[in-house]
């Protein structure tokens, strides 16, 4: 187990990455995901949450994104299919979890196999989707600078009015 | 002292103490080496059995191309080859080897019960299956008669092979449960232990599949009864206190067991056991801590050694004035159970335990630990468990 103490004198004992590598390929990600959605915030200590998340970007860096990796590029095209469905859903539920994968996306989209090529759709959707979401509350943002800038005065109408066409333009 | 103390929140320094003193040796831990006179059992996954498996079946091959006269060995399992090794704390199975032949007309019933219940490993390993003990009785009602038998051809097999019931996918079922700091995983699943209400989570048999994810736990409470488990889960006592609490609900099953020792081994945290004052509830300690005369084979995979007994301790009941008409008076099979108790090699190398049960033995007298709610319902989990465990009142 990986110990990480608190100040209190209490512990916090994560699985070792090691032992992963015996796991579904599909689990490191779900162990990940889990910890920081449901445990992480219990955690209180503020030195060990950083310590935890380091260690959980070291799980993602170092096991669970090559073992999706290696069996994306393999040949078996059921192990390939049941990795996409978990990598569907997690992307469903926390896009950025999946984000990792999303090169190796636009090769599997010509694959052969229908399968392949839906869930492969589905998750392009997602992170289309994702990244729809993060532009529009950018766009909102500089609107909302600009109106407040417009009202003081600060710039013309012309500005705002381009801003705000930006914004609803993207929203539509 | 009986005086309840309520919505007091004690330091539990003594049980950190021994967490602290855990933490520090976890870092010099020694891998436990067996004394030369036992034999080694091993924990295998299903590729490695299989290949045992086979490895077994081509010599038995081999006898009767050669000779015409199968026999299969395997370490006996009577009680002259049980030996205590004191240096771990164990029980374990010595070298002598009992011989099976498939041409006595004494043991043919034996050997061909043996025979079938390889057969049935054969084919739960080789479909990833389990089955529990009673399921292999039924899987063939008239070779097998009574459970005892195929319970016993179930323990021959895996001694004849060398490793754990567990490893032939042979379980029993699930009776205990565990509740509190704790992030398992079931295969795919993951499974919190803080989050499945009052009842815990029911120790799985098939404990290949589970494995410690996660846990922020500082100490783990073994208790003999359900009653106590009620008790301390509707006081969400883990949440005060970080802990791990687990019971067999009588008497330690096999599955529990393992369940703590792979707790103990994984998180290595101080284990402290809850029983009746009374000499079953000292033998369930005893069978926590160093394993069944029974299941001697397996016991580097079932006992664990750094138990402690928290109570309820003879010398409690004065201590926290156990009312009169909470105790019990011992009966006569309890008395001859304590002398045996004291007989034992692992007892008499224990003073204070040995002390308490010569306490028991002077007083003639026993308790449930619900004798403590004589105090009140709570008094158990706002006062006596967290004194005990501050002041580190244990054997």
């Amino acid at each position: 187990m990986r110990i990480f103490h608190k100040k209190d004198g209490g512990i916090i004992q994560l699985i070792d990455k090691d032992k992963m590598e015996e796991w579904s390929v599909e689990l490191p990600l779900i162990f990940i995901e889990y910890i920081k959605d449901k445990q992480l915030a219990k955690y209180e200590d503020a030195k060990v949450k950083k310590e935890v998340s380091a260690y959980l970007d070291e799980i993602l860096k170092d096991v669970a994104i090559p073992r999706l990796i290696s069996v994306l590029e393999g040949e078996d095209e059921e192990e390939t299919i049941s990795a996409l469905e978990r990598i569907k859903e997690i992307s469903k539920k926390n896009v950025e979890m999946a984000r990792p994968i999303k090169p190796y996306l636009e090769n599997l989209s010509k694959s052969k196999n229908k399968s392949v090529v839906n869930i492969t759709k589905d998750i392009s959707n997602s992170f289309t989707k994702a990244d729809r979401r993060k532009e529009l509350a950018k766009k909102r943002k500089i609107m909302q600078e600009k109106e407040k800038q417009f009202m003081a005065g600060k710039i013309s109408g012309a500005d705002y009015a381009k801003a705000r066409k930006e914004y609803l333009t993207l929203k539509d | 002292m009986a005086k309840k103390e309520k919505n007091k929140v004690w330091n539990l320094q003594e049980a950190k103490n021994l967490f602290q003193e855990y933490l520090d040796k976890g870092n010099e831990k020694k891998p436990v080496s067996l004394p030369p006179d036992t034999i080694q059992i091993d924990n295998l996954n299903t590729k490695k059995m299989l290949e045992r498996l086979f490895t077994l079946t081509d010599s038995i091959l081999e006898k009767i191309y050669n000779s015409g006269r199968p026999s299969v060995q395997l370490p006996s399992r009577a009680n002259t080859n049980i030996i205590w090794d004191e240096e771990n704390d164990l029980l374990l199975l010595g070298k002598q080897i009992q011989e099976k032949q498939f041409h006595s007309l004494s043991g043919v019933a034996d050997i061909t019960r043996l025979m079938s219940v390889l057969e049935k490993v054969y084919e739960l390993l080789s479909k990833d299956l389990h089955a529990t003990k009673r399921e292999i009785f039924y899987s063939n009602v008239k070779l097998f008669k009574d459970q005892k038998n195929s319970d016993k051809s179930i323990e021959d097999v895996a001694t004849m092979l060398y490793t754990t019931r567990n490893s032939t996918h042979i379980v029993a079922s699930a009776k205990g449960s565990c509740i509190g700091r704790l992030r398992i995983r079931d295969r795919n699943d993951i499974i919190d232990l803080e989050g499945l209400g009052s009842g815990g989570w029911t120790i799985s048999p098939m404990l290949d599949n589970v494995e410690i994810i996660e846990s922020d736990a500082e100490f783990i409470l073994v208790l003999e009864k359900d009653a106590a488990m009620i008790r301390l889960s509707e006081a969400r006592f883990w949440q005060k206190y970080p802990c791990i609490i687990l019971t067999a609900k009588g008497a330690a099953d096999m599955a529990t067991r393992m369940f703590l020792k792979r707790l103990s081994k994984d998180l290595n945290l101080p284990i402290f056991s809850l029983v009746d004052s009374d000499p079953y509830g000292h033998y369930i300690h005893s069978v926590y801590l160093r394993g069944s005369k029974r299941l001697s084979y397996e016991s580097p995979f079932l006992a664990t050694p750094n138990i402690k007994l928290l109570g309820v301790l003879t010398r409690d009941l004065d201590k926290y004035k156990i009312p009169n008409d909470c105790r019990l008076e011992m009966t006569n099979q309890d008395i001859k159970r304590v002398k045996e108790m004291l007989e034992e090699d692992f007892v008499k190398k224990n003073k204070a335990w040995e002390t308490d049960l010569k306490l028991a033995l002077k007083m003639k007298i026993k308790a449930e630990i619900q004798a403590l709610s004589a105090h009140g319902f709570e008094f158990l989990t706002e006062q006596y468990l967290p004194e005990k465990l501050s002041t580190g009142d244990w054997i």
